[in-house]
């Protein structure tokens, strides 16, 4: 029998302890620019939104028949929309489509683009040539007019469906930087010194690459999040998604073609309000990605 | 990033600086009147066409849907059809001056204007007549088609002189026969002529027969189409008060016809039609005052405000015989049931769904007729009293729910066998004041324990398409398309519910097939809804009186439709620079701005 014990200095503890310095450090980097930490904030924020909103509200927003388009008030910040229903609460409830969907696109967009990207960038030769023709094809694939076909004979009933169509049609760029940076990658020292050791693909792919590559991928989840917002939000806007009044997309939708907010003040607030949240969000994942930035990439560091 | 998200950013990024535009113009500017410039001592008109919008690369040729030509000004017909609660058959002069028709509207005599002639100088004459009606023939539809049978058919089109023309109803009369010869698109046949070819009378008659060799004319006289709607002639030959000047992708500009026959009572020099893509371009033409008259333009209250607000701007209202209504599919459960149809009927409250939706273009129904509420009254008289309103009543939506076997479960009504209800409301998306009632109607279910929800399709013809195929439960419904009573009630009692007018044989088709959607039974109570719509279309005015009394009892009880509100035909007008618009409710209310000219109603604003 054996008994192992523990020294202080052993690897497992080396592990923790950089594990402390990296959030150590990802404390300063927050705390050096306010801003930053106004980000995690405003991300934190629709987050618990996304989490906990709808469970703020009872299934069916009550509605107030003699208040339609209210103007701001204390009980309604942003006012009313079209049936006297809280603007504040239309968001609030419809955040979690909206963030799940984003989630979801950025998961797919993300783990697609690297998973190819990192494929054919090691392999390079014929895993390369057919990956990146295929990559070539999804990126000639246009969007937009696909997605509003597709709009026709597929209801996208959830947020995982709507993100998984918006995935699978925005995984080419991702994949493409990630098999140029692979390219550069494959050649450094470390590499060469990792298959000079006889170290599985699996292992310079997994443990070596990839992680010098984490940052630039977080900061295309964070992005991924963005386009998916900007995407589903603007086909619910342009009507060709089936409806759900605390949609983002849709409050915009009815606000300019049924309220005429465009026109005239009284659905402004209606409009404003998802608008400002999607500002908010957007604002909330640049100032993050900023402070990711600098925390993946020491050379930015100021001190 | 991929083009869809990338494209939709920008649009995103767009709508956000149009916003930021938007509150710094209504926080500063004060609606201003933007001077349209005049051309004459007449002026220009500017308007817009309530019917197309504007493609400037379309032929000049009103057979072409999107064609360079504006019903009015530059496109004729032989008459315009009076805005009449009851009466299909009741028309302004056109390029007719007048018209007589034996009593079973089996012959129509049109009687052409005398002064008539084309922009180029030519008269009107009876073989323009002629060949605007076989032209009609390769388009098809109402008086001038080549289906043996059809009721209300063309059977023989006779030149009496230079200025008359006789056209005779072939044997399955419709008594809206003369509404469509008199609604006859005009052409020059020295333009237009070409079109058909050698031999086209002989193959038009026939056509009209049986066998094989009918078959051969038919197809190809309905062969002709496609020629006739993209002939594009290399200008505009009107017999209207305009003609085209030019056209570009943002407006039309139509110059007077001096050759038209009543020259005398047009007063614009001019006349200016805008494009536009959607309705808010036409909110913001109203807000500027730009507009001398617009057409129906579903208006939210805002906006109809500020456009109240503007210099010289004023609404004339009347009848528009068009209601929007809930209609269910009864092949599906639990929507054969006729009592769940009364107690949705009594858990919608039509003026809040009205106020919701169409607060400035729609009344709440009074209650499900088929017809609308103003023709409702003259059709109806006293009778239209003992109807079941349907009013909100959740008292009595629980006894109908009940006698329907239907179960409440923890507050939620349930199918009879326990399994969950959910009631799906389908709408186009692009209507949005569909959307907004539907949403509304959907709450008002949901306070009551129904679980509802709406669901939208991404446009209108993919919506109609669907709704035919059967694959909704409840779909909005366009009803009471009057004022002939066999167009109301065909749209309740028609194809859409199984009854099809075939070589003049009504035959019925099961639920499921032949478009038939809606699934009622083939008779109620021993009446059969379809035959008796059918017969409107025979039917003296007494007759057509009692049956109407019938069908809308039986719409009324059985509740194939819900009818939640009836248009109003909601007309823009402003002072600024003409005057003399038909007053609210006019018979000629509905009709466009040049045929207000024509009527000698147009006058310049004296300074």
């Amino acid at each position: 029998m054996t008994v192992t014990t523990i020294l202080p200095g052993s690897p497992g503890n080396t592990g923790a302890t950089l594990r402390r310095n990296f959030w150590r450090g990802v404390g300063r980097v927050l705390r050096r620019k306010p801003s930053r930490i106004a980000g995690v904030g405003i991300v934190a924020l629709f987050g618990a939104m996304a989490l906990f909103g709808p469970m703020l509200y009872p299934a069916h927003l009550p509605r107030d028949n003699n208040a339609l388009y209210a103007a701001p008030s204390l009980a309604h910040p942003f006012g009313t929309d079209f049936e006297g229903t809280d603007v504040l609460a239309l968001v609030v409830t419809g955040s979690r489509y909206v963030i799940l969907t984003g989630l979801a696109t950025a998961v797919i967009t993300v783990a697609l683009g690297t998973a190819l990207g990192l494929l054919a960038g090691f392999h390079r030769g014929r895993w390369d040539t057919v990956l990146m023709r295929i990559t070539d094809m999804q990126l000639t694939i246009p969007g937009l007019p696909l997605l509003l076909v597709l709009s026709t004979i597929w209801k996208f009933q959830g947020p995982l469906e709507m993100g998984l169509v918006l995935g699978l049609l925005g995984w080419g760029g991702v994949a493409r930087a990630v098999r140029s940076q692979t390219l550069s990658l494959r050649e450094r020292g470390f590499i060469e010194a990792a298959r000079g050791l006889g170290l599985s693909t699996r292992h310079i792919v997994g443990r070596e690459l990839l992680p010098s590559m984490a940052p630039y991928i977080a900061m295309n989840v964070l992005i991924a999040v963005t386009g998916a917002i900007y995407a589903q939000v603007g086909l619910f806007f342009l009507g060709v998604l089936p409806f759900d009044s605390n949609n983002w997309g849709v409050m915009l939708n009815l606000a300019v073609f049924g309220g005429g907010a465009l026109t005239s003040t009284a659905a402004l607030p209606y409009l404003l309000a998802p608008l400002l949240a999607i500002l908010l969000l957007t604002l909330g994942i640049v100032l993050i990605v900023d402070a990711m930035d600098e925390i993946f990439n020491p050379r930015l560091r100021e001190e | 990033m991929v083009l869809a998200i990338g494209d939709l950013e920008h649009f995103m990024k767009r709508l956000a600086a149009i916003t930021a535009l938007a509150v710094i113009i209504t926080a500063t500017a004060c609606g201003t009147t933007e001077a349209t410039g005049t051309a004459g001592p007449g002026g220009i008109y500017t308007t817009i066409d309530g019917a197309k919008q504007i493609d400037a690369t379309a032929p000049i040729n009103p057979f072409n849907p999107q064609g360079s030509t504006f019903v009015g000004y530059d496109a004729m017909s032989l008459a315009w059809p009076k805005n009449d609660l009851m009466d299909p058959n009741q028309f302004y002069p056109g390029i007719a001056k007048s018209w007589t028709a034996t009593p079973d509207q089996g012959e129509v005599v049109v009687h052409l204007q005398p002064n008539a002639r084309w922009s180029d100088g030519k008269p009107v004459t009876s073989e323009d007549i002629r060949t605007s009606i076989g032209l009609a023939y390769t388009q098809g539809g109402s008086a001038y088609t080549v289906d043996a049978g059809a009721a209300g058919a063309a059977a023989d089109i006779q030149i009496l002189d230079g200025k008359t023309v006789k056209v005779v109803q072939g044997a399955n009369r419709s008594n809206v026969f003369l509404r469509n010869v008199l609604s006859t698109v005009v052409v020059p046949a020295h333009v237009y002529g070409s079109l058909l070819p050698a031999g086209f009378w002989t193959k038009l008659k026939a056509a009209r027969g049986t066998g094989p060799a009918a078959e051969q004319a038919k197809t190809e006289i309905t062969g002709l189409s496609q020629k006739v709607i993209t002939f594009a002639p290399p200008k505009d030959v009107s017999a209207g008060p305009f003609v085209l000047e030019r056209i570009n992708p943002g407006a039309a500009l139509l110059k007077k016809n001096e050759y038209f026959y009543d020259a005398a009572k047009i007063v614009p020099d001019k006349v200016k039609v805008l494009n536009y893509t959607g309705n808010e371009q036409i909110w913001n033409y109203l807000v500027s005052g730009k507009l001398d008259s617009a057409p129906f333009t579903a208006v939210p209250a805002a906006v109809m405000k500020r456009i109240k607000e503007t210099q010289g701007n004023g609404i004339r209202k009347g009848f528009s015989p068009v209601a929007a209504s809930l209609a269910f599919n009864q092949a599906r459960k639990p929507y054969d049931n006729v009592h769940v149809r009364r107690a949705l009927a009594y858990l919608i409250d039509r003026s809040q769904v009205t106020k919701i939706a169409s607060p400035e273009a729609g009344t709440p129904s009074v209650t499900t007729t088929g017809i609308h509420g103003s023709s409702a009254k003259a059709w109806l008289g006293d009778g239209l009293g003992t109807l079941e309103p349907y009013k909100l009543d959740p008292a009595k939506a629980d006894q109908e729910l009940k006698a329907a076997g239907m179960v409440k479960k923890g507050g939620t009504w349930a199918m009879p066998d326990g399994k969950p209800w959910k009631v799906e409301l389908h709408v186009p998306a692009s209507f949005s004041d569909w959307v907004a009632a539907a949403k509304s109607v959907t709450s008002q279910l949901n306070d009551h324990g129904i679980e509802a929800s709406v669901v939208t399709s991404a446009d209108y013809i993919l919506y109609l398409d669907e709704l035919a195929r059967g694959k909704y439960d409840i779909g909005f419904w366009l009803m009471a398309l009057g004022p002939s009573p066999y167009n109301i009630y065909q749209r309740v009692y028609g194809s859409a519910n199984g009854w099809q007018l075939l070589a003049g044989q009504l035959r019925h088709s099961p639920p499921g097939k032949n478009g038939n959607w809606m699934g009622g039974p083939e008779t109620i109570g021993g009446v059969n809804p379809g035959e008796l719509t059918s017969r409107l279309n025979l039917a003296s005015p007494a007759e057509q009186k009692r049956i109407v009394g019938t069908l809308a009892k039986l719409t009324n009880e059985q509740l194939p439709v819900i009818q939640i509100y009836d248009y109003v035909n909601t007309q823009f007008v402003n002072d600024t620079r003409y005057t003399g618009w038909p007053a609210a409710d006019s018979e000629a209310l509905r009709l466009p701005a040049g045929v207000w000219m024509q009527l000698g109603m147009i006058r310049k604003t004296s300074l």
